[in-house]
């Protein structure tokens, strides 16, 4: 396997938001990481959840349901979730799935944390 | 049960008198056989004799071969041997080697039977539950034979036969992934001049997904009956499907209604990719998005719909992302481009060809390489009436 398939998970901690920034690929084979990750943060209280996808490159639709699952916990415990950086391929995947209808998406990160 | 049975490797040979000695109850009411070598090779050779024997109880100091090499080779060549080291108390330099050996416990001489006695009894339990643990395994792999069966279930979720009509002609196919994907598609006449397509995918896999996609095809099946309108009947599954699915699994569908008597294709699309309408002429155009999401993510929603017009001799293309993101060894995927590319080759083809025409394509493309998503797709094409533009396919 080549970095490629791989996925990385780096957080951030922005005085308003817990910024996680993803790297690689989202898809059936390590979704579950992502998940674990996620609930970790979500089961720390964080008020914001910022997913940054900079450096994202690919996303399957197993992994639109962890940031699914995210956005609804997070609004359970009556927080928020972010998004930005997509790059086109990933915004084509949003816009096709309809999920820009239902997560905010930002281009930026300031333009993410200026809505906090 | 039988009696367990235990080796006893020593070369004192009162050692042999005094357990069967103080064992005898035991031995008596058939709990325990006990069988004795005299050294580390006579071991060996009584364990291959009897592959039943779990527990080993050794001396270290023996000729021929000491209870430290008796060691190496158990944990070598007989990984489910368990060995309780049985030395004198001065020798604790050894028992600590013998414990770096893979000895589960030891017990010192002279021997407190009482000890002994306790030590054997954790020991066996040990080895039990490791069984139980491989059993266990065992267990899981006929789990996953029985996933082999739920695959089965999901392609016979898909209609066994197309319907063959004077004017279409129709074609599917559908490669799962090696874990049980949530693709299917559909195809039925609602009445004897109008033709249900369906195309979706579930947003995970296993058997969760499978059952997803078998009740979202279900669902889908029966509002197709109830709902002229395809946004109709995309509303109702989403609706069913948004109640209590805390899994938060979602599916994208297209859903469409094409009117044989004016060519009119009537559609809503919940978060699919966008199908294709291949002209006659060879232009290939994406069926426009209806502005709506996938179904199961949220409920009140109304779709939207569109109305395009396929003429004789053009067709319609659905797939799901496992064909334009199917990955080479490279990881390049596919791509919608070399799918218009291929859709829009140019040479007239029947339904079938046209469908093998693409699958064939994403195969050479990926070249072996390990397939993550289920490869689906459907194609229509509506026949021209004198058969001219080669629509039917005949050669």
């Amino acid at each position: 396997m080549t970095n490629k398939t791989q996925l990385t998970i780096r957080t951030e901690q922005d005085e308003k938001a817990i910024i996680l920034c993803l790297a690689g690929r989202v898809d059936g084979t390590n979704a579950n990481v992502l998940d674990e990750a996620v609930r970790e943060k979500i089961d720390a209280g964080q008020p914001v959840l910022l997913f940054d996808f900079d450096e994202l490159e690919y996303i399957s639709s197993a992994g639109l349901r962890v940031l699914l699952l995210a956005a609804r916990r997070m609004q359970a415990a009556k927080g928020k979730t972010l998004f930005c950086g997509l790059s086109e391929q990933i915004a084509e995947v949003f816009r096709v799935s309809g999920f820009d209808h239902i997560l905010p998406v930002f281009g930026t990160r300031s333009e993410a944390l200026a809505t906090v | 049960m039988g009696a367990t049975r235990l080796l006893m490797v020593d070369d004192e040979e009162d050692l042999e008198l005094l357990v069967r000695q103080r064992f005898r109850r035991r031995i008596r009411k058939g709990e325990y056989e006990f069988l004795f070598a005299h050294n580390g090779k006579e071991a060996l050779e009584a364990l291959d004799q009897n592959p039943d024997i779990r527990l080993v109880l050794s001396d270290i100091n023996m000729p021929v071969m000491d209870g430290l090499t008796l060691l190496g080779q158990l944990e070598e060549t007989k990984p489910d041997v368990k060995a309780v080291i049985i030395s004198a108390y001065g020798d604790m330099e050894n028992i600590r080697t013998a414990m770096n050996r893979g000895a589960f416990d030891f017990v010192t001489k002279p021997v407190d039977f009482n000890d002994l006695q306790i030590t054997i009894e954790k020991t066996l339990k040990h080895i039990n539950a490791l069984e139980q643990a491989l059993k266990n395994r065992d267990r899981l792999v006929a789990i996953r034979r029985e996933l082999d069966v739920a695959k089965q279930v999901q392609l016979s979720g898909v209609p066994a036969e197309l319907p063959v009509g004077d004017a279409f002609g129709v074609h599917a196919i559908m490669n799962p992934a090696k874990e049980i994907g949530g693709d299917f598609y559909d195809f039925f006449e609602l009445d004897e001049h109008r033709l249900g397509l369906a195309i979706a995918d579930v947003s995970d896999k296993g058997v969760p997904a499978a059952l997803f996609t078998m009740i979202t095809r279900a669902l889908l099946k029966s509002s197709s009956r109830r709902h002229d309108s395809p946004s109709r009947c995309l509303h109702e599954v989403n609706e069913f499907l948004c109640q209590d699915n805390d899994a938060c699994m979602f599916v994208t569908v297209f859903y469409g209604v094409l009117d044989l008597r004016d060519g009119s294709f009537r559609y809503s699309n919940g978060g699919h990719n966008p199908p294709r309408h291949l002209a006659a002429g060879g232009a290939v155009s994406e069926l426009p998005l209806t502005g709506d999401f996938a179904l199961g993510i949220a409920d009140g929603h109304d779709f939207g719909e569109n109305v395009v017009t396929v003429v004789p001799g053009d067709a319609l293309f659905l797939y799901t992302d496992g064909i334009t993101e199917a990955c080479n060894h490279q990881l390049d995927e596919y791509g919608e481009q070399r799918l218009d590319g291929v859709l829009g080759g140019g040479a007239p083809m029947n339904a079938q060809e046209l469908a093998e025409l693409v699958v064939g394509s994403v195969e050479r493309f990926v070249d072996g390489a390990t397939q993550f998503d289920d490869i689906t797709c459907l194609s229509l094409r509506l026949r021209s009436p004198s058969g001219s533009a080669g629509a039917d396919g005949s050669q």
